[in-house]
């Protein structure tokens, strides 16, 4: 039997031939000697570092969304909702649901004297009873893609309407769940597309360096967000102006079922998953959380495309306002990046010819000029044509329009330089 | 690379270069102008960093024409776009590729792979630009085929100085200002970027080059290997309700001695049955008909390896006979001419016991039945060279069904 012959050192004493110290006190120090390495090998300490999934996985509980990590076993699933449960206070309860029965989760039926007048009660298992009694706690179904169909439903109907028999679980309840991807799991299992619509979808992998590091004896020790209270309307507001700026403007994406074999199972745009991201947008913003972390949150509930069209949404939320801009050129503070700044300077020209007047034109010329003695010259050349094609007969070239004499003079490169190469690529193709 | 006291970097240079780059490649505007321009005299020529730095060499700028570096500019982009970086760890990764020579090696692949189709149209190729050519390689592969097929050597010696940082090939280099420094993009701004390209690029399709499109589609939904695709569907037809592995009151659970008087579900297994129709008509290659068989054999174990559930009918423009899958070897999958997969569906359904799912592998070029079968059905669709093969003399206007909305469908190839 080989498991008898890979505990074989430790049992060995017991046996009379031994040649080390027989009877039970040569077991006891064999069996302390083990656990004294063991304690050596669990002594690790921790080291604080961000850790943006963690991050985005307490957002969603704290949220109470129900959130499905995807990811290969044994890249320390456990060990993060252990942190999470011990960071938010709450006790943890793992059930691995491939080893449970449906009746497990829709309720155990028992019967009574008269099953025919009083009915009969489907009885939740011991673990659900003592979370509603305790009314507060952490239930993280593990394991969900490899149990059978009705297990799986079973489940589902708990994640979703958190119930277990006639049990309704408390709102201090917080349910994570995991699967392995559909590559790996050995039972093969995908969630048709209105399950995976309910979910928070967050794709779990291991980072290389914290493995390592962990493994060499220091594991991370994530800082977990904080919801400020102070900042709660304002991160309301921000969120609402933000999904609600995106879907006015791109109705085609309030509802999009997922097409093609590649995207199913996977999170995409809907009323309720756009809700649920509006309150992944508050929590975060309250969080005082980065933007890769909602990233993951918002790709992870409708999909990379919609979730990038908000978050560029985000991006252009964050830029100055135009008319700010033209109300006060010499405050103006433009962005440093040159593809944000590019877009400002656009905008700027859209609300002059938008309402087109001398003063806003001039004051538009001077932003022209101040973006040209902060920052690279080429992204003016643009906006400033366009700026130059809405003048206006009765309108006076204003005088800072010399100080852009150097982006004349690039431009005026470029268009050379333009005209050489295609000539050279005409000839050498 | 040439020596001697060095001016400042002329940076208008390089911007009217960027403005040329913009003007001519405009769906690229936003990368390019995201870019952050640092001065470094370390680099050989011009590099990039994951952060979306690029480092130039003032003496490289100042002996180097603005078309030139326009090209450089676009190229150094490139990299930043296609991910190259990443993709050199994870190719790292999986085959243990590590040490400068490698790093150098996926320098050069990726240079293959943008410069077989960046350059042209208004845009000059730069001196020293490689091209997979240059090593006797074809063109139009990816970074990650290149990395198979050639190795340092007397016809690459040419390259060794090539060096377009740590954008792309993902081995930091001792000038990166890394992630603490100035003007550094985030992950989540990076794919902001690419993200605001590849919508410029499937918005507004008209010129764009054709491997640039192809970027665009795949930038945020890399194509899945059809063998996984195609192996959940099946296996998701298989497990549903009324077969496969579930519960069942067929028989009392072994609980019940628990809770008298009380019927529970007990786990039970039912293999489904599979019937696989095979396209033999002549648009199917034998290559493809080839790949097709070894599906089935998978589907078979994927299924609980009961061979004799799974039943296999050739199909042209006639299918005869299903034929079970333990005597695979002796099936002549002979064929040819025209297709109806509507008499393979029959087939599949008279023969004996009734399958639970049907798996097609076809190229498409058939008609299909009209109604839906009584059981789950995916079809396997090979790559037709469709608009050559589907012109038919008499009707040129013919164009094949498209698969009906109640299979599911997985592209192959």
């Amino acid at each position: 039997m080989p498991s008898h012959a890979s505990f074989a050192p430790l049992t060995a004493p017991d046996s009379p031939d031994s040649p080390t110290a027989p009877g039970t006190p040569g077991t006891a120090s064999q069996l302390d000697v083990a656990g004294a390495l063991l304690a050596l090998l669990r002594d690790t300490t921790t080291e604080p570092r961000p850790d943006g999934q963690l991050e985005a996985l307490t957002l969603a509980v704290a949220a109470d969304l129900p959130v499905l990590l995807w990811g290969e076993p044994g890249i320390g699933k456990t060990a993060a909702l252990t942190q999470l449960a011990a960071s938010l206070d709450l006790p943890l309860t793992t059930v691995i649901a491939s080893v449970h029965e449906p009746s497990d989760f829709s309720g155990l039926p028992v019967i009574g004297d008269d099953p025919a007048e009083q009915g009969v009660p489907m009885a939740p298992p011991d673990w659900a009873v003592r979370l509603v009694r305790a009314g507060r706690g952490l239930l993280f179904l593990d394991e969900l893609s490899t149990a059978p169909p009705a297990v799986q439903a079973a489940l589902l109907r708990l994640v979703l309407e958190r119930r277990i028999g006639a049990l309704q679980l408390p709102p201090g309840v917080r349910i994570v769940a995991a699967a392995n991807p559909r590559s790996s799991a050995a039972d093969g299992w995908e969630l048709s597309p209105p399950l995976a619509n309910r979910f928070v979808h967050l794709q779990w992998t291991h980072d290389h360096d914290v493995v390592v590091r962990g493994l060499g004896g220091t594991w991370p020790r994530a800082t977990l967000p904080r919801l400020d209270p102070e900042r709660l309307p304002a991160a309301v507001d921000f969120a609402r102006r933000a999904v609600c700026g995106l879907l006015a403007a791109r109705p085609a994406l309030v509802h999009r079922l997922p097409s093609g074999e590649a995207r199913r199972g996977g999170p995409w745009p809907s009323p309720r998953s756009w809700e649920m991201t509006l309150h992944l947008i508050a929590f975060a913003t309250a969080a005082g959380s980065s933007r890769d972390v909602l990233s993951l949150l918002v790709r992870g509930t409708v999909g990379d495309g919609p979730g990038l069209e908000l978050l560029a949404g985000l991006d252009r939320m964050d830029l100055p306002d135009p008319e700010d801009l033209l109300a006060d050129p010499a405050a103006a503070a433009l962005p440093e990046r040159g593809d944000l700044r590019q877009a400002v300077l656009d905008g700027v020209v859209e609300a002059v010819r938008k309402r087109p007047e001398q003063a806003r034109w001039d004051a538009a010329w001077a932003l022209m000029v101040r973006a040209l003695e902060t920052g690279a010259p080429d992204l003016v050349v643009v906006p400033a044509t366009a700026l130059a094609s809405l003048r206006r007969a009765e309108w006076d070239v204003p005088a800072e329009i010399e100080g852009l004499a150097g982006a004349v003079s690039l431009s005026l490169r470029a268009d050379r330089a333009t005209a050489r190469a295609a000539a050279a690529t005409r000839g050498g193709r | 690379m040439t020596g001697g006291p060095e001016g400042a970097l002329d940076l208008d240079k390089l911007f009217a270069a960027r403005l040329h780059a913009a003007r001519v490649r405009p769906y690229l505007a936003t990368a390019l102008f995201a870019l952050h321009v640092v001065e470094s005299r370390r680099v050989p020529t011009m590099a990039v960093d994951r952060h979306w730095r690029c480092y130039a060499s003032p003496s490289f700028v100042e002996r180097t024409s603005v078309e030139e570096l326009a090209g450089v500019w676009v190229h150094e982009v490139s990299h930043l776009l296609r991910d190259h970086h990443g993709r050199g760890d994870r190719v790292a990764r999986e085959r243990g590729l590590h040490g400068p020579g490698e790093r150098l090696r996926m320098n050069i692949a990726a240079d293959f792979e943008i410069n077989d189709d960046v350059f042209g149209d208004g845009l000059v190729h730069p001196a020293g630009a490689v091209r997979p050519t240059d090593v006797g390689l074809p063109e139009g592969q990816l970074m990650e085929d290149y990395l198979r097929q050639f190795g340092l050597g007397p016809r690459t010696q040419h390259m060794a100085w090539l060096d377009c940082g740590s954008g792309a090939d993902g081995l930091e280099r001792e000038w990166d200002l890394g992630e603490d420094g100035a003007h550094g993009l985030t992950e989540q701004e990076r794919d902001a970027v690419r993200f605001r390209v590849a919508q410029g690029i499937t918005g507004r399709p008209g010129s764009t080059p054709s491997g640039w499109k192809r970027w665009a589609e795949e930038a945020f939904h890399p194509p899945q290997p059809w063998r996984v695709l195609l192996g959940a569907a099946v296996r998701s037809a298989t497990s549903g309700s009324g077969a496969g592995e579930d519960y069942s009151y067929g028989r009392p659970s072994r609980r019940s001695a628990g809770v008298p008087g009380v019927v529970l579900p007990s786990l039970r297994r039912r293999p489904p049955r599979v019937s696989v129709v095979i396209d033999t008509s002549a648009s199917v290659s034998d290559a493809e008909l080839g790949s097709a068989l070894l599906e089935v054999a998978a589907i078979s174990r994927a299924v609980g390896g009961r061979r004799d559930l799974v039943t296999v009918v050739p199909c042209d423009a006639a299918a005869r006979i299903a034929h079970p899958l333990c005597r695979a070897e002796g099936i002549p999958l002979l064929g040819g001419g025209g297709t109806d997969l509507r008499t393979g569906f029959a087939t599949a359904l008279r023969a004996g016991a009734r399958p639970d799912v049907i798996v097609v592998l076809t190229d498409g070029q058939t008609a299909w039945p009209a109604t839906r079968p009584p059981c789950r059905t995916v079809i396997g669709l090979f790559p037709g060279r469709r608009a050559s093969r589907s012109w038919d003399e008499g009707d040129p206007d013919y164009v094949p069904d498209t698969p009906p909305a109640w299979a599911r469908v997985v592209d192959i190839g």
